[in-house]
């Protein structure tokens, strides 16, 4: 189904026709990206009469370039302020927040942004290429299978916490109770909702991330005159380009670790339903399972930035394969997209791509186009974003609390999400205070749902036999390779205490190039 | 030496404020699905008596580490160590209080006005009144530009009150 080079030349001289269409987009999606609450899903909603007027090709390629960069751009306030933008870059913080802390906020962004980029370019590549083939994968990830990547996902609660990890597992699991709050998707009974109609519908995401990272965040760094350590104080004073270019250098060192990232985030991608939160926490978890530095994840280290940037822009053009050749979105952002097509009369499935080509294949030339854009026109903002770290705090938290609430406002403008992200932010900071990581609480509330979804459906499909977890060659392949990402790290550790001490060893170890 | 020992020991009261929350939240979710089909039940029954096992791992380890005198459970201190000494535990407080009004006045008094309001208060309240100048700079910066940007622009669905209605009367 894909097409060929010719063809492909023509589309993309077809797609730069729309340079007008994808440089706004492109622009809007980053501003979008960058405020919680302001998802992608959500402006191209607010946007609908605009989209829906369109031309539908034209259309498609203003949603596509708003939904890529709005990707790239929820990075941002996760590395600087410690605030992820959606949930897709829930992950970011955990290692692109002590960077800046550190004074390296300009070199975490050009991290960021090249591998965003990168693994964006290679994973559109990759869909246009092989989109018949990733399509297949639709049919063979079920419910059982997708149940084990979740867990993948959900075992980087014990990895995060490795300072502490009781601690770390009781935030884990209070996370996945407060996920589970809400109507079962099978029986619509309510369970834990305490009452309120507004969380029959689970727990709220937006305000969720919004208490636990920027209200505890700023109640947190109200002590401090600025979000700088000390270090990072007289480090953020070297000015010039050094600090951006030594970021994409970095990246590329570790090309290997870009993609492979974005390959997991591409196949995750193209499940319905999954997304770019648990590809980023699959892919941090992985990261850590297979480096040789473990123990520097969570500190600031380059590839524990790499992996979940890489990964969530991974998924950004698998969502739209299942979206394009059977109709089903893999996300929120693509099921909006389906609606504006489906409203001017295009129907999905293989003979789009013969009928629509603008549509179909114009799609993937579009992110190209917008992450080509992404990479040339972001870049050389890396300089003057970094200097929101010197806002004094005493400036940022009140305008950090005021935007970010608001934000928590938007998606279902419920004053109530407000009062959660209240009681988020008042959990976030006791676990900051305490010792208690607040991203393995995230991960339960991110993923929990989702996991038990799944669970479910499973569950209903089988008539209640627990055996159906393990009925299917691909799910116990998985199981297997749980397993293994589970054990070999201790089993690696094992061995290596048992081996003679090599000095030379720590030297040649590429992770630690950064 | 023992005496030192017990000065030195780490109040770890406050650590126990996250799992006794989890542990009551848990018990009242498990109230709520009695009555619900055991395939609902199931995954929250096992993720709380992980939670529970986990709980029980840091009371015996607390307990531990106490009769080792490493750790120690006391009130005394415990504010200090959750919010910090004066006057920033003053400030979180009065901060979290703020915030709060915020919430409960700004779906009358619409965005604009609360966040002015806000921003000014909570700027002058981590400063000084000494700094009032800048903090209503800012604070007016604060909701012109958001409601240009995201009311006016982009139609978002902001808590709307008396400024943004007489303003749409107005633009």
């Amino acid at each position: 189904m894909g097409p060929d080079f010719s063809v492909f030349v023509g589309l993309l001289a077809d797609t730069l026709g729309y340079w007008w269409v994808i440089i706004p987009a492109t622009v809007l999606g980053i501003v979008v990206g960058a405020i919680p609450g302001f998802s992608a899903a959500n402006t191209i909603i607010i946007l609908l009469p605009m989209t829906l007027s369109m031309e539908p090709a034209t259309g498609m390629i203003f949603m596509v370039a708003l939904y890529t960069s709005s990707r790239l751009g929820a990075g941002i306030p996760a590395i600087l302020v410690n605030i992820p933008g959606t949930a897709g870059a829930a992950a970011t913080p955990l290692d692109g927040y002590p960077m800046a802390v550190a004074g390296r906020g300009q070199q975490a962004l050009a991290i960021s942004f090249t591998a965003s980029v990168a693994a964006g370019l290679i994973t559109t590549v990759l869909a246009l290429v092989l989109i018949s083939w990733l399509s297949q994968a639709v049919y063979y990830l079920h419910s059982v299978e997708m149940i084990v990547v979740m867990l993948f996902g959900i075992s980087l609660i014990a990895t995060i916490s490795a300072e502490d990890q009781i601690k770390g597992l009781i935030a884990g699991f209070f996370g996945l109770m407060i996920g589970y709050i809400g109507a079962d998707v099978v029986y619509e009974a309510p369970r834990g909702t305490f009452g309120f109609l507004e969380l029959y519908d689970k727990v709220p995401l937006i305000p969720a991330l919004v208490g636990l990272f920027a209200i505890s965040e700023a109640f947190v760094v109200i002590e401090r005159n600025t979000i700088l350590s000390e270090k990072g104080a007289i480090l953020q004073q070297q000015t010039g380009w050094g600090p951006t270019i030594e970021g994409i250098r970095v990246t590329f060192l570790h090309w290997k670790e870009v993609i492979w990232t974005s390959l997991l985030g591409l196949v995750i991608g193209v499940i319905p339903g999954a997304g770019a939160a648990i590809a980023s926490f699959v892919a941090y978890q992985q990261s850590r399972i297979l480096s040789k530095t473990p123990e520097l994840y969570g500190t600031g280290h380059v590839p524990g930035l790499i992996a979940p940037e890489s990964a969530n822009n991974g998924v950004t053009s698998g969502t739209l394969i299942p979206l394009l050749i059977i109709g089903v979105p893999g996300g929120a952002t693509a099921a909006i997209m389906a609606v504006v097509l489906e409203y001017h009369g295009i129907n999905f499935g293989p003979d789009l791509f013969q009928s629509q080509p603008m549509i179909a294949y114009g799609s993937f030339t579009a992110m190209l186009m917008t992450y080509a854009l992404l990479g040339l026109m972001i870049m050389p903002l890396t300089r003057y974003f970094s200097r929101v770290m010197v806002v004094p705090t005493i400036y940022m938290a009140p305008i950090l609390i005021a935007f970010t609430l608001v934000g928590s406002f938007v998606p279902r403008a419920y004053v109530f999400d407000m009062g959660v992200a209240i009681v988020f932010g008042v959990i976030g900071y006791i676990a900051r205070r305490t010792g208690y990581h607040v991203a393995a609480i995230l991960i339960g509330v991110i993923l929990g749902p989702l996991l038990e979804n799944y669970f479910l459906r499973a569950l209903r499909i089988s008539q209640g036999d627990l055996g159906v977890l393990f009925s299917s060659s691909i799910g116990n392949t998985l199981w297997v390779l749980l397993l293994i990402s589970l054990f070999a790290p201790a089993l690696k550790r094992r061995l290596t205490r048992l081996k003679p001490v090599d000095t030379s060893a720590s030297n040649n170890d590429d992770d630690s190039k950064a | 030496m023992k005496k030192g020992k017990q000065a030195s020991a780490r109040n770890v009261l406050p650590d126990c404020i996250i799992p006794a929350v989890a542990l009551v939240f848990a018990i009242y979710y498990l109230t709520t699905i009695t009555e619900v089909p055991w395939i609902s039940q199931a995954s929250a029954i096992f993720v709380s008596c992980l939670l529970l096992l986990s709980i029980i791992a840091f009371v015996i380890r607390t307990v531990w580490r106490i009769r080792q005198r490493r750790e120690t459970l006391r009130l005394q201190g415990s504010f200090q160590d959750l919010f910090g000494t004066m006057p920033t535990s003053a400030r979180r407080i009065a901060l979290l209080a703020l915030v709060i009004a915020y919430v409960l006045v700004i779906e009358t008094l619409g965005f604009s006005l609360t966040t002015f309001v806000f921003v000014f208060v909570a700027i002058v309240l981590l400063s000084s009144l000494a700094n009032w100048k800048k903090s209503l700079v800012i604070a007016l910066s604060c909701s012109i530009i958001g409601y240009i940007v995201f009311i006016y622009f982009f139609k978002t669905r902001f808590p709307t009150g008396p400024i943004e209605d007489w303003l749409k009367g107005v633009i």
